[in-house]
């Protein structure tokens, strides 16, 4: 291609003609903002950030659509472009709910909750999944100070859709970069997604709205990886945040052996990726989402186990190598026969098959990929020539088993097989060990270890060589693998899988080492892959209490209320309960947010942040809910004291409710102050304004009221010279820990007391378990029976912290279980006739903005 | 007595197996049962069952009866399965227990029934908890006969709290005749059965039976009811004929040393809840968070020390126990300790926690101890354990369980007017009647007595039945 010269912000560069100025520029390390360009993608021209000024030409092109062209004098960083770009990107986070960029708490509030909360809906950077991955963030840091982001923000409402196996989708966060489809269609040719609905209703989409398995998607997760904000993400990866570790790897669920990256935290496998954007590189379901989940199920084989008079007993490895060595020995050449997967990476295999040859003059079996062991084994059990089998995988019959003599197991999970082994010894799997693994075209690709095993689990070749050596081979003197790599002369590629499950998801390979993935991998039991899991599913609650009604008010805030009389014949005021949605949940405190004992209701706010709240989102009107506990908790001491400032913020809005109409009741001066990130998640304001003589707003972004949070106004309340309204006597804070804990800041010097309602992890919530301890004028106190409300300038607010942070990392992991895909025969009927762009929406009442107060 | 026996041989009569040695009780190799939950001893076959059996003496006056808290006819019921009339001796056995199911697995007969056996002066006394438990078994395998229930009263008693006593109490009242509600705050009935003793040691499969027993007597059960905050004693007394409080010692204590906040020290009562309770072993199918640990210290000498170092063990983890006296002292029983040693529970005896070591984010990192040396005897009887200066060390560990006792439940006592209550918040009763200071209100278990065992609960309710009974009749 001709070398063509031009000059960009007075350097000039060479480059090859045709070649598209925005690339020209990162070549040269000129950094030109932009969005929807991508180095795997053609140029499209979408976000319009990459603007330049090149003298001649008319207007401020887009330089990811503009070849260079000899003698281009470009202009990258003039001050026009400069602010058309903050305009251009304050439009593109109008549509997008940006509220902790412009917050200006926004550094206290992210050191104070590092990871972001794992909200169902996402309607801020401080409730995303792609936080600390995101590109556009950084860029409105770099390009808007806060003060340039002045359009409000406008929530679109669209539904979350999360019945698809594997991805949840959350289209109010696009920006429309066609990245997701444009890379759908660059890789699969006939895309499943494209550009649906027209102005402002237009998003991503299917057709007709299918769902994503009813579409033809192959879930190469390539548009989830590509997508620059949360509105495409891995179910069970999103909340992991990004990885410490990329390795380049290889996926040996199946004989393609296809390279991926592997993304690793603390030595944990995270999430996996095709490692280009292009046809040849893209993975299959399995590849994508489900090797991660095999690494991370919970059923795992952990220690080696030998069979003793019958019993199953764990044992230390020297012991049980030992143990089998002895068993092995015990028996005629020819008795034992080795059973492995085809799949196993190349040293596993030479070691099965030297020790089956050398040690054991034993037969060796490889099975294939979805085969079952030799059709001539069960003839030989039977006719005795064989006794005793080493078996790496479920690859035998309950009738092989019992006509064994001698059964190991070396596996990675429980089987039939190891149930019934003498000797168990578990092994790593996947990207847990090393190795080097030939494809079924002949390849050989490298299998690097980088994650670590589970519990005591060793790399199978070590396993092997470990047998050999305790039978007292000296032939097996390996140390490190590449002593046996480089031992391998002529081995065989596995058989080819007969499908192609990157373009297809029914001819996804069920098995791993005769294993059904499904139990390892429940989604894919969606795609119509084999179970062995007798699976409970959990059935609608016909005892319990019955739910009256279920609405998303606002984005995330689910109010539920609930029929259970004894709790709303004596709740008060500061009052909760213990709510526990099936017979599987958890125990999870919630406050009372209003209750009638007249038609014995009660009504309560859950903010959809975890595995738990969002099984509350889930349910519907007319449902039951297991067991309502309460009302529990100290109330709230209701007084006249004059002038009471109540704040509330998130589910406190629904918290301070019944606190305000008590206090207004007892003929105080109520003035509630009501904060939300944005003007669209302000809930409750006729009801408060109700009971509350005066009613002020604080929005995060500006949107309403005063722009910051409750702590501002309780600031503002404090100092106000305006004559004739008395000082609060009392203030009341209620919402998440970081804003109490700021309001207590604020009027920490004045000494009025302000009470706040204390929100630890709670089991029994009646002082039998003490999990809630606080520690409150340095005393240990119980927030279930003691609280919850406490004086906040007494409380220690680091410990109450750190212990709400207690299973942080397991939540992460609860909520890729019991969650919500729904079976695909419920949906099936629904699809077709979806697709009408009024119902993908919620109808939120408060999603127009109002510009200004 | 043995002379009698003698004699009885003489007279032709059954000749008894004096100095037959006890049946030992089958049990679960240790090794495989700590990493799992089924229950460890696997109980007496039918022949086993008889042959202990045919051990007793049936001494003309039991002195293992007096031994017993509620007075169970023990020579009655162990006659009966010598017999092979296995249905018969639970029935026998149902007519002073509730739960003899629950009794034959934990109680601590060594030191009641069991230690008064004249058997067990010269040889090893009958297995009376084993022979318990083999009947109540048999009977629930096979089908036992609904027990007489006498015309109904009219009188409608409250029963608070669904744990040994209040079980008892409501078993006990209901055959009488009288309209039972239970009431317990927790989402299932059972109390300290269900959420303390582990299912190895007391599948939960039993508790359930005896609470279904319950509800075919017409006992009323409402779970998730928090007396003392969804209603009040004095609330309740409006509806009721008679109340009768059982909410056990609900309230766990902490050693009040440096550093007991962190993250991963639990009260035995939150890591047994968590995973007997709330099943969290069974995450992710059961939702509460489960716990992950690589090595917990339990610190206390009791069962429930002994419950939650055996528990650690099933959770994969390494378990020690820290304790401040010696072996010899630990209240626990005898064979709860053994079965937690042979399991694999390291024992850091005469060592006292002194602070709980935590990293940056408040997350328990380990625990200073000090070794300690026994003292004078103090007024337990026990000798007093005593520091020994310099001696600190530290053991590392991720997790720590504080089994060191249980104070009554305040729910109760802070909402009820005139209830009197001790220095220690236990209600103060009349030893005989378990009359509270309140006309009309009983109690009973751990909230009178603190915390104790499972059978001293079950007898105290039954005391109380009687007095109710008395009461509402009298």
């Amino acid at each position: 291609m001709p070398q063509i010269s031009l000059t960009i912000d007075g350097i000039e560069i060479e480059a090859d003609e045709g070649t598209m100025v925005l690339d020209v520029a990162r070549k040269a390390g000129i950094e030109i903002p932009t969005v929807c360009a991508h180095e795997d993608l053609a140029p499209y021209g979408a976000c319009r950030l990459c603007i330049v000024d090149i003298e001649g030409l008319p207007g401020l092109p887009t330089s990811c659509t503009t070849p260079a062209a000899p003698g281009m004098v470009v202009h990258t960083q003039t001050e026009a472009l400069q602010s058309l770009r903050q305009r251009t990107l304050e439009l593109m986070l109008s549509g997008h709910p940006k509220g902790c960029l412009v917050c200006p708490h926004r550094t206290d509030c992210e050191n104070h909750r590092p990871n972001p909360t794992k909200a169902g809906r996402t309607t801020r950077c401080g409730f995303c999944s792609n936080r600390s991955g995101c590109s556009i963030r950084d860029m409105s840091f770099e390009m808007c100070p806060t003060s340039e982001l002045d359009l409000p923000t406008i929530y679109y409402g669209y539904n979350l859709e999360r019945s698809d196996p594997f991805m949840d989708r959350d289209y109010n966060l696009c920006v429309l970069c066609a990245k997701c489809w444009r890379i759908c269609e660059k890789i699969h040719g006939k895309p499943a997604l494209s550009l649906v609905n027209r102005g402002r209703w237009a998003r991503p989409g299917t057709n007709f709205d299918k769902s994503y398995v009813g579409s033809g998607c192959t879930f190469c997760g390539a548009c989830i990886d590509i997508c620059p904000t949360g509105t495409l993400s891995d179910r069970t990866g999103r909340w992991h945040g990004q990885p410490d570790k990329i390795t380049l790897s290889t996926c040996t669920l199946c004989p393609e052996g296809c390279s991926m990256w592997v993304h690793t935290t603390d030595g944990k496998v995270t999430s996996t990726r095709m490692w280009a954007f292009d046809r040849e590189s893209r993975l299959c379901a399995l590849g994508r989402f489900v090797f991660a989940q095999m690494h991370n199920a919970p059923i795992r084989l952990r220690r080696p186990y030998v069979r003793t008079n019958g019993e199953s007993i764990p044992m230390e490895w020297d012991d049980a190598l030992k143990a089998a060595a002895e068993r092995l020995s015990a028996f005629d050449k020819g008795q034992v026969v080795v059973i492995a997967s085809e799949c196993d990476t190349r040293e596993t295999r030479y070691l099965y098959q030297k020790l089956a040859v050398e040690e054991l003059s034993a037969d060796v079996l490889f099975v294939p990929l979805g085969g079952s062991g030799d059709p001539s084994l069960g003839e030989r059990l039977r006719d005795g020539s064989v006794k005793a089998a080493i078996v790496a995988g479920d690859f035998l019959d309950q009738e092989s088993i019992e006509r064994l003599e001698c059964l190991i197991a070396v596996d990675w999970r429980p089987s039939d097989v190891s149930r019934n082994a003498d000797i168990v010894l578990p092994a790593a799997i996947l990207s847990e060990s090393e190795g080097t693994f030939r494809d079924a075209s002949g390849n050989v690709r490298s299998v690097p270890c980088c994650s670590e095993t589970v519990g005591e689990a060793r790399p199978e070749w070590r396993i092997v060589r470990d047998i050999a050596r305790a039978m007292g081979s000296e032939e097996f003197d390996y140390e490190t693998i590449n002593d046996v790599t480089s031992e391998i002369v002529d081995d065989r590629p596995p058989s080819p899988w007969n499908g192609s499950p990157r373009d297809n998801l029914k001819e996804l390979p069920g098995h791993f080492r005769g294993h059904c993935i499904a139990d390892s991998a429940q989604e894919v039991e969606m795609l119509g892959l084999p179970t062995k899991a007798v699976r409970k599913r959990s059935e609608t609650e016909e005892e319990g209490f019955r739910i009256i009604e279920k609405k998303e008010i606002v984005p995330n805030f689910h109010l539920l209320e609930v029929e259970a009389p004894q709790v709303a014949r004596f709740a008060k005021p500061g009052q909760f309960v213990i709510v526990m949605v099936s017979e599987e949940s958890e125990r999870v405190p919630y406050t009372l947010a209003d209750w009638n004992e007249e038609t014995g209701t009660i009504t309560m706010i859950v903010e959809e942040v975890g595995r738990s709240s969002r099984e509350v989102a889930l349910l519907k009107e007319g449902g039951m809910i297991a067991h309502v506990t309460g009302p529990l908790g100290m109330p709230v001491n209701i007084e006249k004291f004059g002038t009471v400032v109540m704040g509330a913020g998130c589910y406190g809005v629904g918290a301070v409710y019944p606190i305000a109409r008590a206090m207004k009741a007892a003929g105080n001066r109520v003035i509630t102050v009501v904060e939300a990130c944005s003007y669209y998640l302000i809930y409750w304001e006729d009801k408060l304004a109700e009971v509350s003589d005066e009613i002020l707003f604080a929005t995060k972004d500006g949107s309403r009221g005063t722009h910051g949070g409750v702590q501002d106004v309780f600031g503002q309340l404090l100092t106000s010279t305006d004559g004739g309204s008395d000082p609060p006597d009392v203030f009341v804070a209620i919402g998440c820990t970081f804003m109490m804990r700021s309001a207590v800041e604020v009027t920490r010097a004045s000494r009025v007391p302000t009470y706040v309602a204390l929100n630890p992890i709670m089991v029994d919530g009646t002082g039998m378990c003490g999990a809630c301890r606080c520690t409150v004028e340095g005393e240990t106190r119980f927030a279930c029976i003691d609280g919850p409300i406490f004086n906040g300038h007494e409380v220690d607010w680091d410990e109450l912290s750190s212990r709400r942070s207690a299973y942080a990392n397991v939540e992460v992991e609860a909520l890729s279980h019991g969650g919500p895909p729904e079976p695909l025969e419920a949906q099936a009927g629904g699809s077709a006739a979806r697709g009408v762009c009024s119902e993908d929406r919620c109808d939120f009442a408060n999603i127009r903005p109002t510009y200004g107060n | 007595m043995l002379k009698e026996e003698t004699k009885n041989a003489k007279n032709g009569k059954k000749k008894k197996k004096v100095g037959e040695p006890r049946q030992p009780m089958p049990e679960q190799d240790p090794r495989t049962r700590a990493r799992n939950f089924e229950e460890v001893p696997k109980g007496y076959t039918d022949e086993m069952a008889i042959a202990e059996a045919a051990r007793c003496l049936t001494c003309k006056k039991p002195k293992c009866v007096e031994g017993c808290p509620v007075r169970i006819n023990i020579p009655g019921f162990v006659g009966l399965i010598a017999d092979g009339r296995f249905i018969e001796a639970a029935m026998k056995l149902k007519e002073d227990t509730a739960l003899p199911a629950v009794c034959g697995r934990v109680c601590p007969q060594e030191t009641q029934c069991e230690a008064e056996c004249v058997l067990g002066k010269k040889f090893e006394p009958v297995a009376i908890g084993r022979l318990e438990r083999f009947a109540a078994d048999y009977a629930r395998d096979h089908g036992e006969p609904d027990p007489d229930v006498t015309s109904p009263t009219g009188k409608k008693v409250a029963v608070i709290g669904a744990g040994p006593a209040g079980i008892t109490a409501a078993s006990d009242l209901a055959c009488r005749g009288h309209k039972i509600i239970m009431f317990e705050a927790l989402h299932q009935p059972g109390g300290v059965l269900v959420y303390g003793i582990p299912q190895f040691r007391l599948p939960k499969e039993i508790v359930q039976y005896e609470v279904n027993g319950l509800k075919k007597l017409g006992v009323e059960i409402r779970t998730d009811y928090v007396i003392g905050k969804t209603e009040t004693v004095d609330q309740l007394l409006e509806e009721y004929d008679a109340v009768f409080i059982a909410t056990g010692a609900g309230l766990p204590m902490f050693l009040g040393i440096p550093g007991e906040n962190a993250i991963g020290v639990f009260s035995a009562n939150e890591f047994l809840t968590r995973v007997n309770l709330m099943k969290a072993y069974d995450f992710p199918h059961h939702a509460t968070s489960p716990i992950r640990a690589d090595h917990v210290i339990t610190v206390g000498g009791g069962n429930v020390a002994m419950d939650s170092a055996r528990t650690a063990l099933r959770l994969e983890t390494r378990s020690t126990i820290v304790y401040r006296r010696s072996r010899a002292e630990m209240p626990a029983r005898d064979e709860e300790i053994h079965h937690a040693e042979e399991e694999g529970v390291a024992m850091n005896l005469l060592t006292n926690p002194v602070r709980i070591l935590s990293d940056e984010n408040n997350r328990a990192t380990g625990m200073e101890c000090i070794r300690m040396e026994l003292g004078e005897p103090d007024e337990s009887g026990r000798r007093r354990p005593v520091p020994i200066e310099g001696s600190e060390f530290v053991i590392e560990a991720d997790t720590m369980v504080i089994a060191i006792g249980n104070r009554p439940n305040p729910l109760i006592p802070q909402t009820t007017e005139g209830l009197d209550v001790s220095k220690w918040g236990t209600v103060e009763v009349n030893e005989e009647t378990m009359a509270t200071s309140k006309d009309g209100v009983f109690a009973a278990g751990d909230i009178v007595s603190g915390a104790a065992t499972v059978i001293s609960a079950m007898g105290q309710g039954k005391q109380a039945a009687d007095a109710i009974h008395e009461y509402l009749t009298g």
